[in-house]
């Protein structure tokens, strides 16, 4: 028998806010232990919650940017449950009135994952285990969260990277995470359960817990899938549990069972009050929201006719796009800008991360600048490429590497003279082309291209010589 | 006991008889409430307010030293639990 | 006559008739002599006192105006935070806490030169009504220190009655304040919520609790309510004073204002409390206000409800008391886990573990519904039924505490009878309104009677000028009226 996945995903994503959610502390990465911290974000008694502004407006941006429904009236709840990471021994969260509701996202088969809710929450502290002691760092107890969590409409490995990938994508783009998965300002826990291909009920479902990377949730699919249906083959059943990813043996284990049962008892917060988000507000926001990476991914496609891989490779960095479309501005051939970002300029970032930063020292005003010298005809190719090379490695202008002469062009009587001084000064060349070898011809065709400094056409040469030798 | 798990604390046996039969007083007296006829109200928030925001401006955190000051262990800079004290 | 003892203190430190430092010793060495008997202070703070009162005599002699409460001696309940003075909520478990911060309240005073003696005792984190819940043990009644001082604030209440603090500040979750004013022949206002800043009030039930003063007169409660009410951007909740200084209006004629009994509140109450509030309203009609009578049956399910809300809260507020970042800690354990929970289980008293326990219970699933949501809705009843009444009334007069100052060790022993005592004063609370507890007699053993003004949202200033024109007109005996301590 077939066995069909069913996945969700609950996706935390952590704000790139300047402050933590309920008071004023930094929220930088990094940092020494407990340096991040006053007494509201370690809980010191009598404290009480602050809401920043920016954290519901990042989590409407992220709402409408997933085709969400935005609550009109929301508040917030405490979560309640003791662990050392959590000062206050509740989470302020967001229960049964979340800030967005009933959104998707559509995968490049057509597919629809639907998202259930967005909320927003609090982060804990860090707990680090050292001989045989606790220690216990609250620099992101506090940090802004969003949890993002998706109807169980994920049927495949693919399916979940490409949802995890366009989450990422879409927060980057909208500015509201960095989304860097390996600092854990993105985690997901994955929920799996399989069935018989062609049946509707749900099977009995595991969680697997905090996943910090995409070839690990990829990983950790295909082992739980698998575990799963080798248990239901061999007559036993799935147990409703939470596990853990070991990414070196690549298995999923049981987390140690709490001793408490889950229990949260949620309650409104009465520290904080109502959240109430009028619609101009809302269209405030959308109307601020940048396009969307694949809305523009079409556009490349259809309006400037790159091809769909290339138009995918230029959408996945937000700052690369951004570069992109000014580099562009009112050039003729957009694919030559694409080409050179592709290939000549993607050599020069080595990692994602600095696809991401994307910091090069060529500014897209002399890509710009370049584009429309090759459009007008004023400079060739090679001579653009190896341009290019020293604006990458300079930071100077096209304008300020090139020569008048350089970008002067080569009208037909030039061309014509060089032609004509080239097959007078290889006669040997001349001899074997007359001979019937072909190739010769190139031998000649380069001497024009030296002489012209890259300037001269390189099919008009080759077809002038040939002109020329057959008049002698 | 579940609520005891719960509020993580500890019920020692001979507390147990006394405690159990004061909450069950207890917990019969907020039954009352239960005999209330009257439809209950949607009741909101003991203010009206809405929308209480902070701005997202940085203040300078407190130094570690008086974050610390009154933890009874502590360690490289954190909160310190040993595991195992006897 | 009621005689405003800041006021006159206020006077004495501008004409230079005595010092601040002078003063303030005064104060601190009948604190040490007396506290001995009333146990209301847990710590005194001699050096930050001096500190201040050196700044006001600094003030003073160089000719600078000083500020109605500069100088003047007063103490905090001690679960009021201050920074670098021990603060304990009279718990184990936070007995050698001492906060890194400020409550608002306290740095707004402090900035004034308030002269703070010390802080005082109180049951433990609020929860009682005799102040015999604290880890230091109760606070006794300065009338007759057999008596308890009542409770939660009893140490204020205690050394404001003794005369071994001008003024204090209490917090009100359930009668907190309005309580042990009534037990020790004071005046306490619980303020509407929203009116003063919680920042820094550690907290026991968050949607109930209020700071406000206690003191020997109307007027002292007017001008500390004046000082301390106001917006503060670190307590989402807060709101601050709406309209004018109450000080502005304390005095004004009331010759028509409605004052509403509600019989629900003398239902209950023992005879000699009945017949002292009922002496007041004879002594409004005097004054030309007029008696109203209606009902308020929600008022019977006030006391469950609140005790179903404040536990809940409670069981939350009080989680993070865990061990590890401040407070108690257990020595010997296991685990991280065990630890939470011998640190809990020794640091707590049985009190506060009794209300963590119920107020768990109402939230799990499958109790939530039947206790902590239908409490939440009959809230909104209650609210809604005291907003009908003041369509009837401008001012509800009624018992603050159905009974006087029991003796000390007398708490009984049913939880239910201790948790009805609060009866008067817990839909204050659930209502969020102002209420203030005025001395409106003696019993024949001599301990003092209390009645309660209680007001519409935000109407300070109305049931303090009722509160104002009652005590000039009535002769009560007060602790005021033992003077000033020179």
């Amino acid at each position: 028998m077939k066995y069909e996945l069913v996945a969700g995903f609950e996706t935390h994503v952590e704000l790139a806010t300047n402050t933590k959610i309920f008071c004023s502390c930094t929220t930088q990465f990094g940092g020494e232990p407990n340096t991040h911290c006053c007494p509201v974000c370690i809980g010191l008694p009598g404290t009480l919650p602050r809401l920043n502004k920016r954290v519901v407006e990042y989590a409407i941006r992220a709402g409408l940017a997933t085709n969400c429904e935005i609550a009109e009236i929301s508040k917030m709840d405490r979560k309640n449950y003791c662990y050392p990471d959590l000062p206050k021994a509740y989470q302020i969260s967001q229960f049964d009135m979340p800030l967005c509701n009933h959104g998707y996202i559509e995968l490049s088969n057509g597919r629809r994952i639907r998202i259930l809710r967005i909320h927003i929450e609090e982060d804990a502290g860090k707990l680090v285990h050292s001989r045989g002691s606790t220690l216990v760092d609250y620099n992101r107890g506090g940090v802004p969260l969003i949890e993002i969590v998706s109807e169980p409409d994920i049927r495949s490995v693919e399916e979940a990277k490409e949802y995890v990938e366009k989450l990422q994508l879409i927060m980057r783009y909208i500015g509201v995470s960095d989304c860097k998965m390996q600092e854990g300002s993105m985690r997901c826990d994955v929920n799996i359960s399989v069935r018989p291909e062609g049946s509707e009920k749900l099977g009995t479902r595991t969680e697997i817990k905090n996943m910090n990377s995409i070839s690990f949730i990829a990983k950790a699919m295909e082992y739980e899938y698998n575990r799963q249906v080798d248990l239901i083959e061999s007559g036993e059943k799935v147990i409703q549990e939470t596990l853990r990813y070991d990414d070196v043996t690549n298995t999923t284990s049981g987390m140690r069972g709490k001793e408490d049962a889950n229990d949260y008892r949620y309650f409104r917060d009465p520290d904080l009050v109502t959240i109430n988000v009028p619609r101009e507000r809302v269209e405030e926001i959308r109307a601020s929201l940048p396009e969307l990476p694949f809305a523009k991914q079409e556009r490349y496609v259809n309006e400037l006719g790159i091809p769909e891989k290339d138009a995918a490779l230029l959408v996945k960095y937000r700052r690369v796009a951004e570069y992109f479309e000014r580099a562009i501005e009112g050039v003729k051939t957009p694919k030559t800008a694409s080409n050179f970002i592709i290939g000549q300029i993607f050599r020069t970032v080595e990692n994602e991360a600095e696809k991401e930063a994307f910091e090069i020292k060529a500014s897209a005003e002399s890509l710009n600048e370049l584009i429309k010298l090759i459009d007008s005809g004023k400079i060739r190719m090679n001579l653009a490429k190896s341009t290019l090379d020293k604006m990458l490695e300079t930071g100077k202008r096209p304008t300020e590497l090139l020569s008048e002469s350089d970008m002067a062009g080569l009208d037909e009587g030039a061309l014509n003279e060089l032609c004509e001084k080239a097959v007078a000064a290889n006669p040997n060349a001349v001899a074997d082309f007359k001979n019937g070898k072909e190739k010769a011809v190139k031998a000649i065709v380069g001497f024009v291209m030296k002489n012209s400094r890259g300037k001269a056409d390189a099919v008009a040469a080759e077809e002038r010589i040939k002109a020329i030798i057959s008049a002698q | 006991m579940k609520i005891a798990i719960l509020s993580k604390l500890f019920v020692a046996d001979d507390e147990i008889e006394q405690l159990t039969e004061d909450m069950s007083r207890i917990i019969s007296f907020a039954d009352t409430i239960n005999s209330a006829s009257e439809e209950g109200t949607d009741f909101d928030n003991i203010n009206s307010l809405s929308n209480v925001l902070r701005e997202d401006e940085v203040v300078p955190s407190y130094d570690r030293e008086r974050i610390l000051a009154n933890a009874k262990d502590s360690d490289e800079g954190c909160f310190l639990v040993k595991n195992i004290m006897k | 006559m009621s005689e405003s003892m800041i006021n006159k203190l206020h006077t004495m430190l501008k004409s230079k008739e005595i010092s601040c430092t002078e003063l303030t010793r005064c104060y601190l060495d009948a604190a040490q002599r007396e506290n001995g008997e009333l146990n209301a202070y847990v710590t005194l703070t001699p050096e930050t006192a001096l500190g201040a009162a050196a700044a006001v005599d600094k003030k003073i002699a160089s000719g600078e105006e000083i500020a109605m409460l500069e100088g003047i001696p007063m103490t905090l309940k001690d679960n009021i935070s201050t920074e670098n003075i021990r603060t304990t909520c009279c718990s184990k478990i936070l007995e050698d806490y001492v906060p890194i911060y400020d409550a608002t309240v306290w740095s707004t005073l402090k900035a004034q030169n308030a002269v703070l003696l010390g802080k005082t005792n109180m049951d433990e984190f609020a929860m009682g009504s005799s102040c015999e819940t604290s880890c230091f043990g109760g606070a006794r009644n300065p009338h007759n220190t057999a008596h308890v001082a009542g409770g939660s604030s009893g140490g204020v209440a205690s050394a404001v009655g003794g005369n071994i603090a001008v003024y204090g500040l209490g917090s009100d979750t359930g009668g907190s304040i309005r309580q042990p004013a009534s037990f020790c022949g004071i005046v306490g206002l619980k303020p509407t919520y929203g009116a003063v800043s919680r920042y820094g009030l550690i907290a026991y039930a968050s949607s109930l609790d209020q700071i406000g003063p206690i003191t020997t007169s109307v007027e002292d409660t007017a001008i500390v309510f004046d000082a301390i009410s106001g917006y503060d951007c670190m307590d989402s909740t807060s709101q601050g004073r709406r309209g004018a200084p109450v000080c502005d209006t304390l005095k004004n004629d009331i010759r028509g204002m409605k004052i509403g009994i509600a019989r629900e509140y003398l239902d209950g109450v023992r005879d000699d409390v009945r017949e002292a509030v009922l002496k007041a309203a004879e002594v409004y009609e005097a004054l030309g206000a007029e008696i109203v009578y209606f009902d308020l049956p929600a008022l019977k399910y006030a006391l469950p409800v609140y005790y179903i809300l404040a536990c809940a809260e409670a069981s939350s507020n009080l989680g993070r008391y865990d061990g590890i970042r401040y407070g108690y800690k257990a020595e010997s354990y296991t685990d991280v886990n065990d630890m939470i929970k011998k640190t809990r289980s020794t640091g707590f008293g049985d009190e506060v573990k009794k209300r963590i326990l119920l107020g768990t219970y109402v939230l799990s699933s499958g109790y939530y519904d039947a206790y902590y949501k239908k409490a939440q809705n009959l809230r909104g009843t209650i609210v809604k039924a005291f907003r009908n009444a003041f369509e009837v009334c401008d001012v509800i007069l009624a018992p603050t505490v159905p009974m006087t100052a029991f003796e000390n060790g007398h708490a009984v022993s049913d939880p239910v009878e201790t948790y009805l005592t609060d009866i008067c004063t817990v839909p204050v609370n659930i209502a969020g309104l102002p209420g203030v507890s005025v001395p409106c007699g003696y019993n024949a053993k001599g301990m003092p009677i209390g009645m309660q003004l209680i007001g519409n949202s935000f109407c300070e200033a109305k049931i303090l000028n009722a509160a104002w024109q009652y005590e000039n007109a009535a002769n009560i005996y007060r602790a005021a009226d033992k003077g000033v301590r020179l």
